[in-house]
């Protein structure tokens, strides 16, 4: 049994887990994760596709935002372009799907750089509304561009086939969202613990001293950028494939705040809140449908018909508790929980 | 020993297999369909009216039961949000089992749920905002509903064309899918008529203020307006226009023809041309919906009644003459083949339905109405 966390090198400061507990947990949930969508109805497996879709894209904007401490109110402006480019290079110039998902990676991470040049100089409030400002940019490009990108009309999108491997079936797609989704979670746990991330980190805490210590601001910052741009490029393809239509109308403004929401519940700069994160943002209105339902009667026939809207009164609610009472989010809950496990019956 | 063994079995087979060939949705008392649409935010004005519609429908049905069976409904909420209409889609086919699907939200949100409902094989009913995506292959268990906006929009330009010869025109659109379809029906109709557009201009999705386009409309002398706002966007036009003192004649679409327009535009809004599939509520055939609905449906529901409504209606009148039709045996595949069947069916809200065989889209007539605003309502144009 574990009885601290003394830590004896620099080494183990930086491992991933020391825990093998840890680890054996992990499996069993990726092999949950693997046989889940041949055991639960198309229902539970839609909701389980739209929750890891999303987990790619809240770790993108926690690299972002929650680690190197840039807002960004442009989240939807670089889905909406990973999805566009994969539909394009896709559908319109009959690439395979593998160079669909290469352009859904580039095609953002190029156009970060643009709104990443001004983040060099602003911060705050006045690079959310530069990033705001990108999205309809974005938007308006793509509306333009109707003989290449569809215009308003959109693209209609089909599943990916490639490396021999179908996934047209709705469980062969949830997988290929796992698998996307935990080689991005992956890649934002190794960020964190190699220089680049300690210097985004550092970047957040204090730029000007995290300039004294020899970091390069400007390079950092594009970074952070360009990384956020190719993990949510890469959500918004594969949330274009579900969708089976990709149109500006199908990645909203809300989508950015969303995606803010996510983080601050999840608990900010923490790749494991950016997951807890999702997995409240998107179940809570199955969790209030449930609850309703157990009531019955008149207030689930009302809920039946106003749902989302609830949903949007109770997350106001509940981002306005976490601010108050948890900043940390549902990661510091989950802290506190372990801690109270390991240490129990002492108090710290 | 055996032998009885055997005939228990057999026994018990016997008693499991109906309900094994069962059709999802359908048990000996009721039937349950599900419905998606825009519950909250503006456009609930649509999804609230909608389902009323429905809802008039399955009341007038179970008021004498269909083939010994009632009507369920149930709703599912999409907020307009093309993810949500999915999500809603598949629970109510795989968590609610519903035998068969009405609605469902906008244009967008239907066409992206085609591959959802033509792999459920689920009957559906498609009324209330009909795109050429939704018929175009035609699908054999989707059905729909109503016209398409283009063709709408062509024969309101037809209609002002002629009752306005030689004169200057102005056309106004969203920049969006929407936005899209209105040109295309105006162009084909400008093309016909050889209509002179002096002024033409697209604005964006959520614009709220039109003085600067209101302006220019003025300063182009246009005596004729296209208006392609849908609800606050036309609003927000016609009172720039009465603030300039501007009278145009001016043309508006029908996701935008409730009453709710009239009453927010005040006066600005009488006189108004419109165009649509179904029936004005204050023309004979509307008045006689409505004294129907008054009987059949609470008060606050029959607060939100409005074209939306009389679609909504159709659309569950269908849907119940084809369950009617199969009798006791209700299957997906026998309803769908009766919606197939339906041949010059009368509503009473709109002129005839029909479908048939590779005709998966009912083509409703149009017609050209003009608003009053002394009684807040649509009549049928002169």
């Amino acid at each position: 049994m574990r009885s601290g966390d003394f830590k004896e090198s620099y080494a183990s400061l930086v491992v991933l887990t020391d825990s093998r507990w840890v680890w054996f947990w992990s499996a069993v949930l990726v092999a949950t994760l693997v046989g889940a969508p041949f055991a639960v109805n198309a229902y539970l497996l839609s909701l389980v596709t739209l929750v890891l879709i999303t987990v790619t894209g809240a770790l993108g904007l926690n690299l972002l935002t929650g680690m190197t401490g840039l807002i960004s109110l442009g989240h939807a402006g670089f889905l909406v372009l990973g999805a566009f480019a994969y539909a394009v290079v896709v559908v319109k110039y009959k690439f395979p799907s593998l160079a669909g998902f290469a352009a859904a990676a580039i095609v953002p991470a190029l156009f970060s750089i643009a709104v990443g040049l001004p983040s060099l100089r602003l911060r705050g409030l006045y690079l959310a509304i530069t990033t705001l400002a990108f999205s309809y940019i974005i938007n308006n490009i793509i509306l333009d561009a109707s003989s290449i990108t569809g215009g308003a009309r959109g693209i209609a999108v089909q599943r990916p086939e490639f490396l021999g491997l179908d996934f047209s079936s709705d469980q062969a797609f949830a997988l290929l969202c796992l698998f996307v989704a935990a080689v991005a979670l992956f890649a934002c746990l190794n960020i964190r613990r190699s220089r680049i991330g300690r210097a985004f980190m550092a970047i957040r805490d204090n730029d000007i001293a995290a300039r004294t210590m020899g970091i390069n601001l400007q390079w950092f910052k594009l970074y952070a950028f360009m990384t956020c741009a190719v993990m949510t490029g890469l959500a918004g393809a594969l949330m274009g494939i579900y969708l089976s239509f990709v149109s500006v109308e199908g990645f909203p403004f809300l989508l950015s705040i969303e995606a803010l929401a996510i983080l601050i519940v999840g608990g900010l700069g923490s790749a494991l809140g950016a997951v807890l994160g999702t997995l409240f943002v998107i179940l809570l209105p199955e969790v209030v449908r449930i609850l309703f339902g157990l009531i019955g009667g008149s207030l689930e026939a009302g809920l039946s018909t106003g749902v989302h809207e609830v949903k949007s009164i109770i997350y106001g609610v509940i981002i306005i508790l976490f601010l108050r009472f948890e900043p940390r989010g549902l990661v510091g809950v989950w802290r506190d929980a372990k801690r109270l496990w390991v240490h129990w019956p002492l108090r710290y | 020993m055996k032998k009885r063994i055997l005939t228990a079995l057999v026994a018990a087979g016997l008693l499991v297999c109906p309900a094994v060939a069962a059709e999802q949705g359908v048990t000996d008392s009721e039937i349950v369909v599900g419905e998606v649409n825009p519950y909250t935010g503006p456009p609930a004005l649509l999804g609230v009216a909608h389902t009323v519609g429905m809802k008039l429908a399955f009341a007038e049905a179970n008021a004498v039961g269909v083939n010994g069976r009632k009507l369920k409904l149930l709703t599912e909420d999409d907020g307009y949000v093309t993810s949500r209409t999915l999500q809603s889609v598949r629970k109510l086919i795989d968590v609610d089992k519903v035998f068969a699907i009405t609605g469902i939200s906008g244009t967008g949100q239907s066409t992206a749920a085609m591959s959802i409902l033509e792999k459920a094989g689920i009957p559906t009913i498609i009324s209330v905002a009909p795109a050429t995506d939704q018929f175009v292959p035609p699908r054999k268990n989707v059905f729909v509903i109503g016209q398409v906006y283009s063709e709408g929009i062509r024969q309101l330009t037809l209609y002002l064309a002629d009752k306005n010869p030689g004169k200057k025109w102005a056309i106004i659109t969203q920049d969006d899918d929407y936005g899209l379809v209105v040109r295309e029906g105006f162009d084909k109709a400008a093309e016909e008529k050889k209509i002179n557009v002096v002024y033409s201009a697209k604005y964006k999705k959520g614009q709220s203020d039109f003085s600067s386009e209101m302006l220019r409309l003025k300063e182009s002398d246009a005596e004729v307006f296209l208006a392609g706002g849908i609800i606050s966007e036309n609003v927000a036009m016609l009172k720039e226009l009465e603030k300039l003192s501007y009278k145009p004649v001016v043309g508006i679409f029908w996701p935008g023809r409730v009453e709710a327009v009239l009453k927010l535009a005040g006066p600005a809004s009488d006189g108004l041309y419109a165009v649509d599939y179904v029936e004005p509520l204050a023309g004979p055939a509307g008045k006689a919906f409505l004294e129907k609905a008054k009987a059949l449906l609470p008060e606050n529901e029959f607060k939100s009644i409005n074209r939306y409504t009389e679609s909504g209606y159709a659309a569950g009148r269908v849907l119940v003459e084809a369950i009617r039709r199969c009798g006791k045996d209700v299957t997906r595949d026998c309803v769908i083949s009766e919606l197939e069947k339906t041949d010059n069916f009368e509503t009473g809200v709109m002129a005839p339905i029909s479908f048939g065989a590779g005709k998966r889209f009912s083509s409703q007539k149009v017609q050209i109405m003009q608003a009053d605003y002394g009684t807040l309502s649509y009549k049928p144009a002169p």
